[in-house]
């Protein structure tokens, strides 16, 4: 396997109350990992640490076989990028401002701003204050950001990019995740099990900041797995996963 | 963005030669205003009043601008957040003190000091009181500021009532922002020395100010060291702030007025917007001298910070009220 991502025993609390526990993961080259469990199981807390912002109280990270806590800044933002459930801007910048702001500790290069805007659809949109744009949109600046921070070969992390998001949107957002993912790897958090199952190879089941389950999306994401994670029935409907419902009459 | 800058400074030298051409003469007219071809004295004393009025307007944005980027709250500045006032009771606790232990008359530097101290407890006091779960949340920053800045005000007026008549009226009429008529040598050479390393600075910080603009995981991950340079931020806008104060009293709505207009003329970047903001605020506050001249209501003229505030607090209102600084 191709490693590019690796995580061993984690542990993260916060004032106490522990977020992450013993949590393992490798990643390889080419997967899409969907990062699976209820609210507050620890999956923003995991992408934090494996990005680099939390300083596990255990255990270490490794980014293509280094310790990411002994990289510098700038071989760190070349290897990670993130791209927070709630991406914010404080200053009326346009996208393609923004998405240049990626660039900050590995160097200016407009021929990598200019593809990951074209990569997310941006083009026509590059020189609209980010202000104006739609939510959507913005997430995709935010994406195009990350996409031109990190080398093409890097890892992507995404918590909760489809939230608030409406449909054609989401499968615009997949096929730009799912190009990046060929070349590097992508770890996203997801509430629907469905779709994390339709889109990623590859899932993390967490149930209390630790890994219920762990594998191929299609042999992890089952409804028994997912009714134990979201302490409530789940069941297959047409391919997908829902949780059972009391149909309207 | 070439024109927005054009722009400001040319504003900038027509404020500045208004101002030298109406003022106090130097032959004993301090008061009057003179119009009409003003003596080369009476040139050098106005001059020095617009270098020390445009340091400090220059001084005022910056700190503003730093304010703005550290809370990532685009209201942000010394007034507003209660800075200045804090550092008015520093500097108020300085005089009654040196009076209470009849020590010689304090100089800029004790001044200074309680500025400085005041200045700094009263921004971390804000920033920890404005906290909230996630960040620092706009509105309960700014209200956390106007509480403790009025709290501050208050204790100052208290410090007025316990001093002696003459040093009452020196200091009330401080606290309502008074430009020095004619500033001390040494003063303007400090607060010139204090914006050029601010300035250089914040200039040098420039892209990682822009970075900093996005959420915190971004900027961290994007590779700014984000604890460093809020550390800096901090230091650097309350120093600024607390010179500002130091030497004129709180005067408010600068910090805010100036680094808005700069942003509109030359953008958000900050690589522009540093030597923008400090440009406006010294252009704004030169303007704000002028105007100070023709306004006599009988009590000589009015304290420069009545002017801005009178202009500035509208602005304040009018960017509330339009709600696009929440991004």
């Amino acid at each position: 396997m191709d490693r590019v991502m690796s995580a061993r025993d984690l542990r993260v609390s916060y004032d106490g109350a522990v977020a992450l526990d013993g949590v393992s993961l490798e990643v390889a080259r080419g997967a899409l990992v969907a990062i699976v469990g209820a609210n507050a199981c620890g999956k923003s807390t995991l992408l934090r640490t494996l990005a680099g912002i939390i300083e596990p109280e255990r255990g270490s990270v490794e980014i293509l076989g280094l310790p990411l806590r002994e990289l510098s800044l700038g071989t760190r933002a070349r290897a990670i990028a993130m791209v927070p459930q709630r991406p914010e801007l404080s200053a009326p910048f346009t996208a393609r401002e923004v998405v240049a702001l990626g660039r900050f500790a590995v160097g200016e290069d407009s021929r990598r701003v200019d593809g990951a805007l074209e990569e997310t659809g941006l083009t026509a949109r590059a020189d609209i204050a980010c202000q104006e744009l739609s939510g959507g949109e913005r997430q995709r600046v935010a994406i195009a950001r990350a996409l031109a921070q990190a080398g093409r070969d890097s890892v992507l992390l995404l918590d909760e990019p489809f939230s608030g998001v409406d449909p054609g949107e989401v499968a615009r957002l997949v096929a730009v995740l799912r190009a990046r993912a060929e070349v590097g790897a992508v770890l996203v958090t997801i509430h629907d099990a469905g779709l994390a199952r339709a889109i990623a190879t590859d899932a993390v089941v967490l149930l209390e900041g630790r890994v219920l389950a762990a594998g191929k999306a299609h042999a992890t994401l089952t409804a028994e797995t997912l009714t134990t994670a979201y302490g409530h029935p789940m069941e297959e409907t047409g391919g997908w996963i829902a949780p059972r419902l009391r149909t309207a009459r | 963005m070439k024109h927005g800058a054009l722009l400001l400074l040319g504003a900038l030298l027509v404020a500045a030669a208004a101002r030298v051409s109406f003022g106090p003469t130097a032959d004993g007219g301090s008061l009057r205003m003179a119009f009409g071809v003003p003596s080369i004295e009476s040139l050098q004393l106005r001059g020095s009043a617009v270098i020390g009025a445009a340091l400090l307007g220059a001084a005022l944005a910056l700190a503003g601008l730093s304010l703005q980027a550290l809370l990532r709250n685009p209201l942000a500045e010394p007034f507003v957040l209660g800075i200045s006032s804090g550092a008015g009771f520093g500097v108020a606790l300085v005089l009654a003190a040196a009076y209470a232990l009849a020590l010689p008359a304090v100089r800029f530097g004790g001044e200074a000091g309680g500025a400085v101290v005041g200045a700094a407890t009263t921004l971390a006091l804000v920033m920890w009181l404005g906290r909230a779960r996630a960040g620092h949340d706009p509105t309960r920053l700014i209200l956390a500021g106007v509480i403790v800045g009025s709290i501050f005000a208050s204790a100052t007026m208290l410090v007025e009532q316990m001093v002696p008549h003459g040093l009452r009226g020196d200091l009330m009429s401080w606290m309502a922002g008074r430009l020095p008529e004619i500033p001390e040598p040494q003063m303007l050479s400090f607060l010139a020395a204090l914006v050029a390393v601010a300035g250089g600075l914040l200039f040098l910080r420039s892209r990682a100010l822009d970075v900093a603009c996005l959420s915190d995981d971004e900027a961290i991950t994007s590779g700014v060291e984000l604890r460093r340079l809020r550390v800096e931020l901090f230091f650097l806008s309350g120093i600024l702030a607390a010179a500002a104060v130091a030497y004129a009293g709180p005067i408010g709505f600068i910090g805010l007025v100036a680094p808005h207009a700069a942003r509109r003329l030359v953008g958000a970047s900050h690589r522009a917007l540093v030597p923008a903001s400090a440009i406006a605020g010294a252009a704004l506050l030169v303007f704000a001298d002028c105007v100070r001249q023709f306004i006599d209501v009988g009590t000589g003229r009015l304290p420069i910070g009545v002017v801005t505030a009178l202009a500035g607090g509208p602005a304040f209102l009018w960017l509330l009220r339009r709600g696009r600084w929440t991004a």
